[in-house]
Formats: structure tokens, sequence, C-alpha cells
């Protein structure tokens, strides 16, 4: 997952530290167990409400941060309407002209706000991004050539989901698999040479693997092509999903070779601590076959912690793998950071970032909200 | 915890971790690495590559994108090796009306089956000098490469390059050995001179290349017109070769093992004081959080979760690219953001131990609120935070490397993450320059893994509860 597995890092600790659930979760939630759906409406309302005043919170404060660098660059554009405003005019004195330009400099001044003190400023720019008012790029375009940032980001979105949800389902398939077999036989030949791998892959950042990747198969045994989402031109129909298959598979598989190791290990971790539970101990006593005990009674137990692991994996992705987007020129999120840099782009960097953060605080809602609904029984701070 | 009950716990500790081979391992990379680190002016084989790694001129007797020297062992044809030839003991003549003449000679062993790119003549002159350079063949012809009058030097380095300075000299030398007919096909200015001043004499070697194998002797000689002002001495050559050092050259003709050597240091420093001081805030947070509980908890835990709720690496990116931040800074954010790893899982132990009867006691014996912290229950919880202390450390270098590779990081020093940005910025991946890519994530992945060797052996250790049975 995500950058390599060391970006996970504290989830290797305390299976249980992704579930930073609060007394509130742990009330609604058992309620819910008993008295129907409203208690969790209840939660579930209360939990949204906070992840939206958070990230007014992270905007605000954003907004702040970036006041100066967001001022020079609405200026320039400003100045920037201003001139090709005044080259359609036509019949004009360079006097008026001049006077024509200051007035609708100033209007415009006026109409962004650039007048106003610095608190209103930052206040303006973080209502708009809120309402996703992210304005016009600077120069990148989107498929249509609209500068308009709403509309390049919403592009890049689907692909970027499309990209990692998949890498992540794989992911945890896998992990989920290998990590039963680890804790079969905690301590065997299996949990130990694969547990080696998993330090050995620890530290390997993801993009460096995917560098790798593209040299050897796409460059010199040529497998793969070197990179985007489709082939240029795009075929139609049905080829039209065999050709971005073909072209995700080399991504896909450099996520799923560096994540699924993290994954097994924590599953590993979460199954070897349901298995020494007293109920397991009872029902291997009374004879139950060993698969029966790891898939019917250990899987039960540990659903709701092995839920959370992949969509937290999923998160990590979002905050930690998303420049090796960069690397297959996967036009996603990830690669709109290249691109942005590339051209000192502002607004576009800008408007990524609250989208990122955005995306992320939502999926720690869901997160939240998942979890209260799959486990009634939430223990208070966990035990370490 | 008095100094007693420590040194007791560290070796119960080293008794556990022993046992752990991987952790061992762990452990012996990092001290060869710190070793490294130490050493590291004596193991350069570019002394200056820490401040003038970007500086064009210190690079440029080196051949650009040239393998590693050992890939020769895997060649039919050997290539040259880049390598320095020291000068004799310098030969001095006085001639008459007080002018000296000083001559150094230089033995170079030329054993490839390839002709070398370049060779550099360099010396330190002062005032004016009248210089001659010339090389001894091994079949005994001599070639006068080049005469030059050099004036007003201080202290100056002259570079005679032998590709670019000798071309009339080595067409010279063709013009008495090839035939006519050969020579026209050849423009005198665009001669590749190294190629034949290593050449076997024969018909048609203005095109085919014969190594003449065996030792070449170049020769500087300077004449000292006004022995008070004008010297030349510290004479050296370069051959570069078409492979060269222990893990070859860039683009821009640098050294990468001197690059990489260099970026050990920061590896270890951005790791090392990111988790350090990140993990050591986050076991205070999460201790000061539930020991006084309550309403200070409650707006802890809302900072914390603030903190939790950013995804690092985009707003790193962000800031860099808009600050254009030094390497502490770049450190500092990662701080800020690192420190929420350790506070979920010292806190519900804080939780945990604050009940103790003992705390009971501290407090019923008047003791306040920051002796109870720091001597009660911080000795306890610190511990074993330093399995997460190893365990994020990895993770700072690599968010380091990421910010470098997009090209955002310090300029002022070198980092691996910096070499690969070079590297996809030059085009390495589309030609296969593997020397330049696969090095330096190699090391990045190694120094992760010894790490996770280490925080992995410590955290069996310190949480028995996972441990195989």
């Amino acid at each position: 997952m995500s950058l390599g597995l060391a970006a996970a890092c504290p989830l290797f600790l305390v299976p249980n530290t992704g579930l930073s659930k609060k007394k509130t979760s742990f009330r609604t939630a058992r309620s819910f167990g008993y008295s129907g759906g409203d208690m969790y409406k209840w939660f579930a309302l209360k939990r949204i409400t906070k992840g939206v005043v958070m990230y007014a919170i992270l905007i605000v404060v954003m907004s702040a941060l970036f006041n100066t660098v967001s001022d020079q660059t609405m200026g320039s554009q400003i100045q920037e309407q201003v001139r090709m405003e005044a080259q359609r005019l036509r019949n004009i004195t360079p006097a008026a002209l001049q006077n024509w330009q200051n007035d609708r400099k100033n209007e415009l001044i006026r109409l962004y706000k650039l007048d106003r003190p610095l608190a209103e400023r930052i206040i303006y720019r973080a209502i708009n991004t809120l309402t996703f008012n992210f304005g016009k790029s600077t120069i990148i375009k989107s498929s249509q050539g609209e500068r308009d940032v709403l509309t390049i980001i919403s592009e890049a979105i689907p692909r970027s989901l499309i990209l990692f949800t998949v890498a992540a389902a794989i992911e945890i398939i896998l992990g989920i698999i290998l990590g039963l077999k680890k804790a079969q036989s905690p301590g065997g030949k299996l949990d130990k040479s694969t547990s080696f791998v998993t330090m050995v892959v620890y530290g390997m950042p993801t993009w460096w693997l995917a560098m790798l990747l593209i040299m050897a198969l796409v460059y010199t045994v040529k497998l793969f092509p070197s990179g985007g989402m489709h082939s240029v031109p795009p075929p139609s129909g049905f080829m039209y999903l065999v050709d971005m298959a073909w072209h995700m598979a080399l991504p896909m598989l450099t996520l799923v070779i560096i994540g699924f190791w993290g994954i097994s290990f924590i599953v590993r971790n979460i199954v070897l601590g349901v298995l020494q539970d007293d109920y397991i101990m009872a029902a291997r006593a009374r004879g139950i076959p060993e698969n029966k005990v790891l898939f019917g009674h250990t899987m039960r137990t540990a659903a709701p912690p092995l839920i959370t692991i992949s969509l937290l994996s999923l998160l990590a992705s979002i905050s930690g793998s998303i420049v090796f987007e960069g690397i297959f020129s996967w036009p996603g999120l990830g690669n709109l950071y290249w691109i942005a840099l590339q051209q000192n782009d502002v607004p576009v960097l800008l408007g990524d970032l609250a989208i990122t953060i955005g995306l992320y605080q939502a999926g720690l809602v869901l997160l939240d909200l998942t979890y209260g609904f799959l486990d009634p029984r939430i223990k208070v701070g966990g035990k370490a | 915890m008095s100094a007693k009950d420590l040194r007791f716990w560290l070796k119960n500790f080293w008794k556990d971790f022993r046992k752990e081979r991987s952790g061992l391992v762990g452990i012996i990379i990092l001290s060869l690495s710190i070793f490294v680190v130490v050493f590291e002016p004596l193991l350069l084989p570019w002394s200056e590559v820490n401040t003038r790694w970007r500086d064009i001129d210190y690079w440029r007797d080196n051949s650009a994108s040239a393998p590693p020297s050992w890939t020769n062992l895997l060649r039919a044809k050997k290539a040259s090796t880049t390598e320095k030839v020291k000068a004799s003991k310098p030969e001095e003549l006085e001639l008459d009306g007080g002018i000296k003449m000083i001559r150094y000679e230089f033995e170079y062993d030329f054993t490839a089956d390839e002709p070398p790119l370049d060779a550099i003549i360099h010396g330190l002159g002062s005032g004016d000098l009248p210089l001659t350079f010339s090389v001894q063949r091994p079949d005994g012809e001599t070639i006068e490469l080049a005469q030059r009058f050099e004036r007003g030097l201080a202290e100056t380095d002259v570079r005679f390059s032998l590709g670019n300075d000798a071309r009339d000299a080595a067409f010279g030398f063709l013009k008495s050995h090839d035939t006519e007919q050969n020579l026209s096909a050849l423009s005198p200015g665009a001669i590749d001179s190294p190629k034949i001043i290593f050449n076997e004499t024969h018909e048609g070697m203005s095109s085919t290349f014969k190594a003449l194998k065996g030792i070449y002797k170049f020769e500087v000689a300077a004449m000292i017109l006004d022995p008070e002002n004008s010297h030349y001495e510290k004479p050296y050559v370069i051959v570069s070769g078409s492979v060269s050092g222990l893990l070859g050259t860039d683009n821009m003709k640098r050294d990468i093992f001197s690059g990489l050597l260099a970026g050990l240091k920061w590896a270890l420093l951005i790791g090392l004081l990111t988790s350090f001081v990140s993990v050591l805030i986050g076991v205070f947070y999460g201790i000061i959080s539930a020991y006084y509980g309550g309403i200070v908890d409650t707006i802890m835990q809302f900072i914390f979760q603030l903190f939790n709720g950013i995804p690092l690496l985009p707003v790193l990116i962000v800031v860099s690219a808009i600050f254009k931040p030094s390497i502490w800074f770049i450190i500092g954010v990662m701080t800020m953001f690192f420190w929420t790893g350790s506070v979920m899982t010292v806190r519900s132990m804080a939780f945990q131990i604050k009940e103790g009867t003992y705390i009971e006691a501290a407090k019923a014996l008047g003791a306040k609120n920051r002796r109870i912290i720091f001597k009660h229950m911080a000795p306890l919880l610190l511990p074993y935070s330093f399995a997460s202390m190893a365990l994020s450390v990895p993770s700072a270098i690599v968010y380091e490397s990421t910010i470098s590779l997009l090209g955002l990081g310090d300029a002022s020093i070198v980092t691996w993450g910096q070499i690969l940005h070079d590297a996809m910025a030059g085009g390495a991946i589309l030609n296969g320059v593997w020397w330049w890519i696969i090095p330096p994530g190699l090391l990045i992945a190694v120094m992760g893994m010894t790490f996770a060797f280490i925080g992995f052996a410590m955290d069996k250790i310190l949480h028995p509860k996972l441990r195989t049975r």
C-alpha cells in the first residue's frame, strides 16, 4: 500500500490503532445492536458533521497558509484577463484605453476581493474552496479544453479511484489468504519467510519499483505500454476495456507486489490475536475442524478490523502513493500534481490538494461509519 | 526508573534481542552505515561532492553516462576505465639566461580494447608559461600534441584535453601512416583524436581501431621564463574511459557512487531526527492527554484527529512547491504529521497506568503532575515507543525521497531521491541506464529494511502478545 509499506507504519504495531473510536461510537453502536437504526443514525450524523467541520477547519488553515501565493496568482490572472479583453476593443484612443484598462482592473480586483483585508480574503477563498469553486487554471486544460479547475480535477478522480480500488481489492484478497495461512502456523516456515519478505519490502518506495518494472517490462521486454490510460486513438467497444486493462496491468502489478505483504502481516496479527481467545480453544476442544475454526469462528470476530484495514490501505494509497501515478503517466489525481508542478499551475495544485484532503476525510468518515455498523462492541480505547 | 533499573532492563532487552537474527542483521547494517558516514571523507572518490554536486566544472573530466567499471568483467571487448595518472618526479633543466624547464612524465598503462574517450592533462600554473605536450607510444613513435603559451596565470588550472586540443597533431600523425584516399574522407576538425593516438599504425587506421596496448608516456614541459613569479606544479592526467568508477556516471558526468555516499548521512539524519522527535512528541502527547482526561483529553483528541485527517504527501508536495523549503523545513513538516502515529497506543496504555496504586500513592505524597508524568509514567511508556521510532524511520526517508523525486528537494544537499529525480528527468528509464536507477532506490529500500528488521525485532520483544508460540 501507499508509498511503500512504511507509510502505514502505525498499523503494523497495534492491530487496533486504526480504530480511533471514541465513547460516542461505543455507546451508539451498541445501542444500535439493541434498538434499531435510530441511534446509529444519530451516530452517523454526528460523525459526518464532525468530518465536515474538520474539513472546513483544514481548508481555512490551507487558505491562510497559501494566501500570498493565491493573491499573486489571482493578480496575474486579472492582468492577463484585462489584456485579453483590451485586445478586443477597437477604435479607441490610447488614453481611453489606459483608462478603460485601469477601471476594468479595479473592477476585477473588487470582484475577487483582492482589495479587502487579509482575514476577509482568507475566509472568502476558504468558502470558495469549500463550495468547490477553485477558479481557473493558469495553463493546464481539461480534455475538452476547459480551464475550470473543478472540471480538470473531476476528470482525474475516477481514474485514480479505479486504479487504486482495484489494486486494493486484489491486495486485500491476497493479503487475507496469506495472512490466514501465516496465522495458522505462527513461527512456521511460511510465516517466517513471508514475514522476512514483508520486512525487506517495508521501506521500498512503490515508485522506484515502478521505474524498475517499466525499464524491464516496457523498454527491455516489450510487454506493456509505457504509460497513459489508453492507446492513442482509443479503440471502441469491448476492446476499449481490454486496452484499458492492458494499460492498467503494470501499475496495478506494482502496487500489489509491494502492498499485499503488509496486509497479510496485519491480518496475521489480528487473526493470531483472535485465535488466542478462549472460545477458539473451546471450539478446538470440541473437535471442530481447523478450517471451520479458522473461517467460521475466527473470521467472524476478525471481520470488522479486517474491513478497517482494507479501507485504511485504500486511504493510505490516497495519502501516500499518489505520486506513483506520475511514473506511469496514469492521468489521475497524482499525475495532476506532477503536471501542476511542472507547469507551476498554482490553482490546480491547490484545488488538487483540497480535493485530496476532502477524499481522505470522506474516507475516514466512511471508515468510522462502517466500523460502527459492523462491530457492536467496540472497546473504549482498544487494548494495546 | 533509576540508572540501575535501566541497566537491568537493557540487559534483559539485549538478551531477548540477541535471539532475533533479523534484528541483529539490522543492527549490523546500521552500524556499518554509521561507520561509513563517519569515515566518509576517506571513502569518497570525489572529495568535494558535498559542495560541488551541481557544479558542472567539477565533473567535466568524467565521461557522461558511463557504466560502472566492473561491467568490463562481462564484456568481451574491454572498455577503458576512467583513472587518474600521477606524474613522475619533475625533471628540471637549467637553460641559459636564467630560464628553467620543468618536465613531468606520466605513465599510462593502456590495456583495454577500446580507446579512452579523452585524456586530460591538468596542472597549476602561475605567470607566463610556454607549455609543450607530447606523448610517446609503446611502438616508439612520439607525437607532439600541442604547444601553448599561457599568459597571466595566477595559480590557475591549465587544462589540456586530448580530445579537443590535439586534433591537429592527431591528423598529422594520421597523415604519415594512412593513405591519401582514406584521409580524404575525414575532416580534420571533427576527428576523434584519442581513437587515433591509441590506435595501432596500419593502413585504414583512420576508420578502424586496433588497440595498441602498452605504456603510453605523456609528457608536459613548461618553460619557466621568470623563476621568481612563474611556476608549474601538481600536474596529473585523467584518462576518461567509457566505463567509470564503482557505480558509473550520470548524464551530467557526475560520479554516482560519490553522490550515494554523500546522500547516506542525509538519509540517516532525516530518518532518525524525524522519527525521534515525532515519537517523543507523540508519547508525551498521549500521556498528557490520558493523564489529565476530561476536557483536556477531548480537545487534545480533536487536535490529534485533525492532524490525522490530513494526507501527508499531498500537503508536503504543495508546501514544498510553494515555499521551496530547506531540508530542515521538510523535516519539520514531516515531524508535524508523524507524531500522530504513536499517540493512540500510548494514550490507551497511559489510561491503564494512571489508575495504578503507585500513581495514587505518589499523588497522596503530594507529587506534582509534572513529576508523575516524567518520573512515573514516561519511563514505563517510552520503551514501548522505541519500536515505533525504528519503524517510522523508513517512512521519513521515503517521504523525503518522494518530495525530491518530484524535484522539490533541498538543492543545497545531495539525497538519493534527488539522484532518482535527475535519473527520471535525464531519461534513464527510457535509455536503460540501470546503474543510475537501481543503486539509489536499492539503498532507500535497504535502509527501510534495516530499520524494519530492528523495529520488528523490538516490537516482538516489547509486545509479547504477538509472539509466535
